[in-house]
């Protein structure tokens, strides 16, 4: 695949070609509808008063001038919602254990903090008003008086021996600490290993940033006692349940109904505060209110995602085999426990420490600490990007020890196809993969051989050159399997499918309309795919990749099964048997005859003018998509400045839909990954103030970070879990792109005389950093563990 | 109140306005123009991007009372009297330039006034000219060709 215009067999618009997006139309127009597109009569706004302090105890809030404002309507603190019942959110699924084995504390979040605030950003008190103006006026007016705590922000800082605790229930700010894997025999390998390799790995703090921040419209009608929640979320069945048992309701009394969503990965899988304020408040109004974002919210009170820092260590042999692996993370989770901080870095990242290698024995332990600032979260691979990254800095580090190539150490280590279905050290099952394969064509696309011209080309230019390669995996699925999936075929010609899956600007709507038109045969245009409306269906909703293979399995099969009832009515009213009934372009017709029904037709037939099916599916397992990504960067070595002169990947997804939208997929999320590798961070200062609340001090990439990307699809391994064969790819591209762009740019530094020193090095790898190791400025090599 | 006319994607619109509000609060709220969009408040998204007298602007930095007088287009008026796309929307579509959407029309008011000053553009003068505009999504280099495309296809008319 390339970036040249997608070819279109015209007519058809079956899967497996790059039909051009449902989405797009309205979205191109303006004519889209995200959350603060949507309006109702007699809205009100809502604002919220952030604590400024990491942490604080509230002593009194005199909201008297405020109340007095012209067009404020309610001043709404912590207590009120106590007062009023409004309960705490979910806390972290109780296995998780703390270091002492006690199961895990979490301190009661509540929607607005009624007595004590854990990070800057945590909502105090809560306006709602006639307008967003006197709203943010009357905000302004609330009077809090603060009596500020000692804070703990940074690792060292929280795991100091005096350290204020963020909560009595975490001591020694350990909130949780799992492990994993055979220690005793792991220190047995590395005691005799002819090498070991032992490197400190940060994965920091990024920002999830969707171009659209979240909002919530919240409207509550009296007469039928029914609150509608509009929301930007990628899982409204769990937000909305999450919503009900905060609010004390019962789940069927919130309809939460999701339109565009200006992007999500991750960050808008769960239920907000905001939220909370937003419903209680149109409960006790009667008014609907309205709640939008403004960026500074969104890197203060959004969760954030990565936040690891590991020491890395492998013990190897003396062809490059590794023989065992260790790693001990320290997770930034932020001021609250919540079930994804912990099943993040403790339980999913770990799934994949091992990789596409085949290594075992393990020693891996994950300690959650809490610290006053925001709360850790989702964000595109979810604990997968972070394991990934931490692998492949070890690989080149090991390669680098041992004078080796990076490509050789890592076939060295490759499970084989027939060692499939193969079990990890963590105990999960991978279905497919052709790891060598995919690390050979990559090779091959990016031109190695040419790799010592375009270095001297660089040289001669003044210029660094390096070039990184990464092998790697994920899982996919969130352990969720089995999605529900309902067709209507109306007599008015269109077949409408709902799924509880969630778009998010991933295409999933087009892709789910070529799986129902390979079965229904009838144009794209006939079919309608719904989403995001809680009173039309439930599940788990987007997130992890896993919407195409199960879903799209799903709808697949309940197409199939809409054939198969109509085709049975069809022969009903034909009066022929429904075995000689063959259909075909959107018509059941005996062969042979002019006897016939269209689909429609029959549809108009039944009781209500349509047919309508409704169908549970599941599918057997996670996929596995995984790929090879080469990278050669050039920098500047007057200013550190890092220009990505080539990139090119094999992805093995397992059987594709739309390639067009599976390479945009990869392509925006290797960005995404080249955006931590880079530029991106989220930095709290000592005493727990953000001092990247803005897209000023937030770096994202920017037009032209990469120039061209040559990204092809392997489509020889299918997946074997489901029956479309298709692999997750939404995280994909995300997770080869940030240890491939480090690797290229260390690859470089070491050439220009670093040596190994590079392997201390941390992202995101700015031209400040860059320009200051060349200045010979580099951090410490962990000592004595590397021989 | 100040009153203020404005040329609106070629229609003429006066209202009163409040003098603290923001031309992409006039837009979205008093007119119902909701495709610009709002993704920031340090005005470097480049969601809200219109054109006020043909030039790129992004509209939360200007008041409602600066666009007095002037002529203002947005993606609404992109779109031909008779629904026909603007060659930037059919080449966004056509090269897979958005994924979520939610910069989109940012992208293409940006690229519109790109490519009235330079209808020929390299991909280096694509990307110069988008610096103020953000895409999560993309990657961006499908942006770069879709601005490509269509500034062909004009030249092409």
């Amino acid at each position: 695949m390339n970036t040249s215009p997608p070819e279109i067999e015209h007519g058809r618009f079956g899967s497996g070609q790059s039909v051009r997006r449902i989405e797009d139309p309205a979205l191109v127009t303006g004519q889209g509808r995200f959350v603060d597109d949507c309006t109702e009569p007699g809205c009100t706004s809502l604002v919220l008063l952030r604590s400024p302090m990491a942490h604080a105890r509230i002593v009194s809030i005199d909201a008297s001038t405020a109340r007095a404002l012209p067009g404020v309507l309610a001043i709404v603190t912590g207590q009120d919602l106590i007062d009023a019942g409004v309960g705490t959110f979910p806390g972290p699924a109780p296995h998780f254990k703390r270091p002492d084995g006690e199961p895990v504390s979490a301190p009661p979040r509540r929607a607005i903090a009624s007595d004590c605030v854990r990070f800057v950003g945590e909502a105090v008190a809560a306006v709602v008003a006639e307008t967003p103006e006197v709203a943010r006026a009357a905000r302004d007016a609330l009077l809090v008086d603060f009596e500020e705590l000692p804070a703990v922000s940074g690792l060292d800082a929280a795991l100091a021996p005096d350290a204020p605790l963020v909560w009595p229930g975490a001591p020694g700010n350990i909130a949780a600490r799992s492990s994993y894997g055979d220690p005793a025999e792991v220190s047995r390998i590395f005691a005799r290993a002819p090498h070991t390799v032992a490197i400190d790995v940060v994965n920091q703090r990024l920002a999830p940033s969707p171009m659209e921040p979240r909002a919530v419209l919240a409207s509550f009608d009296a007469t039928s006692e029914r609150l509608t929640m509009r929301l930007s979320n990628q899982m409204p069945s769990n937000t909305r349940n999450a919503l009900a048992q905060i609010l004390g309701l019962p789940k069927e009394r919130i309809r939460v109904v999701v339109g565009d969503v200006g992007g999500g990965f991750g960050m808008k899988t769960n239920a907000y505060p905001e939220e909370v304020v937003a419903a209680w408040a149109s409960m006790r109004l009667g008014r609907p209110v309205k709640w939008v974002a403004d960026r500074t919210e969104e890197f203060l009170a959004a969760v954030h995602g990565r936040s690891l820092r590991s020491r890395a260590e492998v013990a190897l042999d003396a062809t490059g085999r590794v023989l065992a692996l260790r790693i001990d993370t320290l997770a930034d989770i932020g001021a609250h426990v919540t079930p994804s901080s912990l099943a993040i870095p403790l339980l999913i990242g770990p799934w994949v420490s091992t990789s596409v290698y085949d290594i075992a024995p393990v020693d891996i332990s994950i300690s959650a600490v809490m610290t006053h600032i925001a709360p850790l979260g989702a964000y595109r691979g979810a604990g997968r990007p972070e394991s990934i990254y931490i692998i492949e800095r070890l690989m080149d580090a090991a390669a680098r020890r041992l004078a080796m190539d990076p490509a050789e150490i890592r076939r060295r280590n490759l499970i084989a196809p027939a060692q499939m279905p193969y079990r990890n050290a963590m105990g999960q099952t991978y279905d497919s993969g052709r790891f060598e394969s995919l690390l050979d064509q990559a090779l091959a696309r990016s031109d190695r051989q040419g790799f010592d011209r375009r270095l001297e080309q660089s040289r001669r230019a003044g210029r660094l050159r390096g070039r990184g390669v990464t092998t790697f995996l994920e899982w996919t699925g969130a352990n969720v399997f089995e999605e529900r999936v309902t067709v209507k075929v109306s007599a008015d010609g269109f077949i409408e499918i709902f799924t509880a899956t969630q778009a998010m600007g991933q295409g999933i709507a087009t892709s789910y309309a070529q799986l129902a038109v390979d079965i229904f045969d009838v144009p794209i245009d006939r079919v309608r795919i719904i989403q995001g409306d809680t009173d039309r269906g439930e599940g788990f909703g987007s997130g992890g990749s896993r919407s195409l293979f199960t879903a799209g399995s799903a709808v697949r099969e309940a197409s199939r099964q809409t054939i198969e009832v109509a085709r049975g009515h069809a022969a009903d009213a034909l009066e022929v048997a429904a075995g000689d009934l063959q259909y075909r372009g959107g018509r059941f017709e005996v062969a042979g005859t002019d006897l016939g029904m269209g689909l429609f037709e029959v549809a108009a037939r039944q009781p209500e003018s349509n047919l309508f099916l409704e169908s549970r599916t599941k599918v057997d397992g996670p996929s596995w998509p995984n790929g090879c990504h080469v990278c050669e960067v050039e920098i500047d070595p007057l200013t550190g400045v890092v220009v990505i002169d080539r990139y090119h990947s094999v992805n093995d997804v397992g059987r594709v839909i739309n390639p067009m939208i599976v390479v945009g997929q990869l392509d925006g999320g290797a960005v995404q990954g080249i955006g931590q590798a880079l530029c991106e961070q989220v930095v709290y200062d000592g005493s727990g103030q953000l001092l990247t609340a803005s897209f000023l001090d937030y770096a994202m990439p920017r037009a032209g970070i990469v120039r061209r990307f040559d990204t092809q699809l392997d489509q020889t391994t299918p997946c074997l879990t489901n029956p479309l064969g298709v692999k997750g790819v939404g995280e994909l591209g995300t997770i080869g792109a940030t240890p491939v762009v480090v690797s290229a740019v260390l690859d470089a530094l070491e050439r220009a005389g670093l040596g190994h020193r590079v392997d201390a090095l941390q992202m995101p790898l700015t031209s400040e950093k860059i320009w200051l190791a060349l200045q010979g400025e580099l951090p410490a090599l962990p000592s004595g563990a590397t021989r | 109140m100040p009153r203020v006319s404005i040329n609106i994607n070629g229609r003429t619109v006066e209202r009163e306005v409040e003098a603290r509000q923001l031309l992409v609060d006039f837009l979205r709220s008093d007119l119902g123009l909701t495709g610009t969009h709002v993704g920031c408040d340090t005005s470097q998204c480049g969601a809200c991007t219109v054109r006020v007298d043909g030039v790129a602007v992004k509209s939360c930095t200007m008041l409602a009372v600066q666009a007095d007088g002037r002529a203002i287009a947005t993606i609404e008026g992109m779109t031909g009297p008779d629904g026909s796309l603007h060659p930037l929307q059919q080449a966004f579509m056509d090269c897979h330039g958005l994924q979520c959407g939610y910069c989109t029309p940012g992208m293409i008011m940006s690229s519109a006034c790109l490519l009235e000053e330079e209808p020929a553009p390299d991909d280096a003068t694509i990307e110069q000219a988008l610096q103020g505009n953000l895409c999560r999504c993309t990657g961006y280099v499908n942006i770069v060709e879709a601005v490509r495309v269509a500034a062909a296809t004009m030249r092409e008319r």
